[in-house]
């Protein structure tokens, strides 16, 4: 069989995302309320900085406005998860009912083709929030502004991106095996809330652990240290491009070999 | 009145929850790394400020606080919103409907076993855990009274704002982002995320006329009062259950009203 190009991928994912569109528009009310839930979720994180800092000025050398940069960084690389790989919270289901058979029948990638089926609107909600925390801590910051620097930020923002897919992809993937896996995909989804914190205020066990084992500290913290203190980037900070594509690729490998397992039902 | 009917709720609630022991098992692991975070969190806070006291409390007392705010949650916390809203999506309502006993009634009761469960996993062993490490910070005597009886009444509160929510479902056919609005709000304002000492002077005193202090707020206060008084105590459980009794009647009111509008396809 011919191996299928990127630009076959691309022009199929467009018109599998325009049907799920048209599904989801029958729901208005749904999408409403959802992308004003997410943007709930925004602001409390923002309220609960705000509040932290009218009682203290700094944590751990970190300002107000450093910190709202980290969480807005945060926010955004946290959307493609949020907006392309939402069906991972599905897979459960489709495992248990036996539904996901008819997936293993196509003759395309069958990660692409699952994910490919549930485009989440109500992510674009935070994607907006982020990208105006992001604008507007840096303004207040005075960090300036080169085209190097934006580029910069596309890249180390997709890659950051990566990181938080892969947890969610490898969380979902436990469902091939266990069979309440919804806990451990609900924990996964909470590391995305400690992401906004920087490292430093762990002790150096935790450090490791946060970096290496479950790797949150690359979701923002060490790819926004390259935009926001340039003059201190520590290493792992320009590996955080490596380390987001291989922390994909190994939870990609893992989802595949639990969907290459998968028996069915039998129904 | 026939508490058997009740009691039998009660029981096949606890068989229920003795039946997922892995997903207890993560749900413990989840909330140890929340409290890890928060842990360094808040040591990096209060190191930085330079205090040992900020707003009256110190470094231990913010940490008691929201541990023992964690635990509460998990304790109380019912995911009555989603149940609410899948069985009026799939249609189970119609044979909840039917059952002989009022469904809030119902409902209430369904859960009153893994209250039991949640108990002795979570609250019990927190509280024990608490005492021993802080040598006895939380002060044995009266307020262990007043916090038992301020811990139901905030139960009832939290169920009937569920319940509450919960109801809406019934018009707008979205659970998820009218279940992330109220934990939201009630997570923020109730002081679970952040102790409402902490807050700005006007905001706090605006949270203080609202419900949901009187889920996280007031029992802690009870539990950790220094030198409880009979009248601030009174006030305390006094507003508590003048919450309960409006939370009750709105949310009676509003299921009552509701009801009609029920449109069940097929189930």
């Amino acid at each position: 069989m011919k191996r299928k190009g990127l630009l076959f991928y691309l022009k199929l994912y467009c018109k599998i995302l325009a049907q799920d569109l048209k599904s989801k528009m029958s729901y208005r009310a749904d999408f409403i309320i959802s992308t004003i839930g997410m943007i709930f979720t925004n602001i409390a994180g923002f309220v609960s900085f705000w509040i932290l800092f009218r009682n203290f000025s700094t944590i751990n050398g970190w300002g107000y406005y450093e910190m709202l940069f980290l969480y807005g960084f945060s926010l955004v690389s946290l959307t493609p998860a949020q907006c392309f790989f939402d069906n991972n919270w599905s897979l459960r289901q489709y495992v248990y009912s036996g539904d996901f058979i008819k997936y293993c029948f196509r003759p395309i990638n069958l990660f692409f083709y699952y994910q490919s089926e549930v485009f989440d609107i109500k992510g674009l909600g935070q994607l907006a929030f982020g990208l105006g925390t992001i604008i507007y801590s840096w303004i207040k910051l005075g960090l300036g502004f080169t085209p190097l620097m934006l580029i910069k930020m596309i890249v180390f923002l997709i890659t950051a991106s990566l990181v938080m897919i892969a947890l969610q992809t490898a969380a979902a993937a436990t469902c091939f095996w266990i069979h309440n896996s919804f806990f451990v995909l609900d924990l996964a989804f909470r590391f995305k809330d400690y992401a906004k914190y920087p490292i430093t205020i762990f002790s150096s066990v935790f450090r490791f652990i946060f970096t290496f084992i479950m790797p949150i500290a690359f979701i923002a913290y060490y790819p926004s240290l390259v935009i926001l203190r340039p003059d201190e980037v520590p290493l792992l900070s320009w590996l955080s491009p490596l380390f987001g594509i291989a922390f994909f690729y190994i939870a990609y490998r893992i989802w595949m070999y639990g969907a290459m397992k998968y028996n069915g039902t039998g129904s | 009145m026939n508490l058997k009917k009740y009691l039998s709720l009660t029981r096949a609630g606890i068989m229920e929850s003795l039946q997922f022991r892995m997903s207890t098992v993560i749900i413990f692991v989840g909330n140890l790394l929340y409290l890890i975070v928060v842990y360094f969190l808040w040591k990096a806070i209060y190191a930085s400020s330079g205090q040992e006291v900020v707003n009256g409390m110190t470094f231990s007392d913010t940490l008691i606080y929201l541990v023992l705010a964690t635990a509460l949650f998990n304790f109380m916390e019912m995911y009555a919103v989603w149940e609410i809203g899948r069985a009026i999506q799939s249609g189970k309502i119609v044979l909840d409907l039917i059952k002989p006993m009022k469904y809030r009634t119902y409902l209430f009761w369904s859960y009153s076993g893994s209250f039991v469960v949640n108990f002795f996993a979570t609250l019990f062993p927190t509280f024990i855990v608490v005492c021993f490490v802080t040598h006895g910070a939380i002060p044995l005597g009266l307020n262990l009274l007043y916090f038992v009886i301020s811990v139901v009444l905030a139960v009832m509160i939290n169920y009937n704002i569920d319940f509450f929510v919960g109801t809406i479902c019934l018009y707008t056919e979205s659970i998820w982002g009218i279940n992330i609005m109220k934990q939201v709000i009630v997570l923020l304002l109730s002081g679970a995320t952040i102790p409402i000492a902490f807050f700005p002077e006007t905001i706090r005193n605006i949270v203080y006329y609202l419900p949901f202090q009187s889920i996280y707020n007031a029992p802690l206060t009870l539990l950790l009062g220094k030198s409880p008084e009979l009248k601030d105590t009174a006030i305390v459980i006094g507003t508590q259950l003048i919450w309960f009794l409006i939370t009750y009647a709105i949310s009676r009111l509003f299921w009552k009203i509701s009801l009609p509008q029920i449109t069940v396809n097929g189930g």
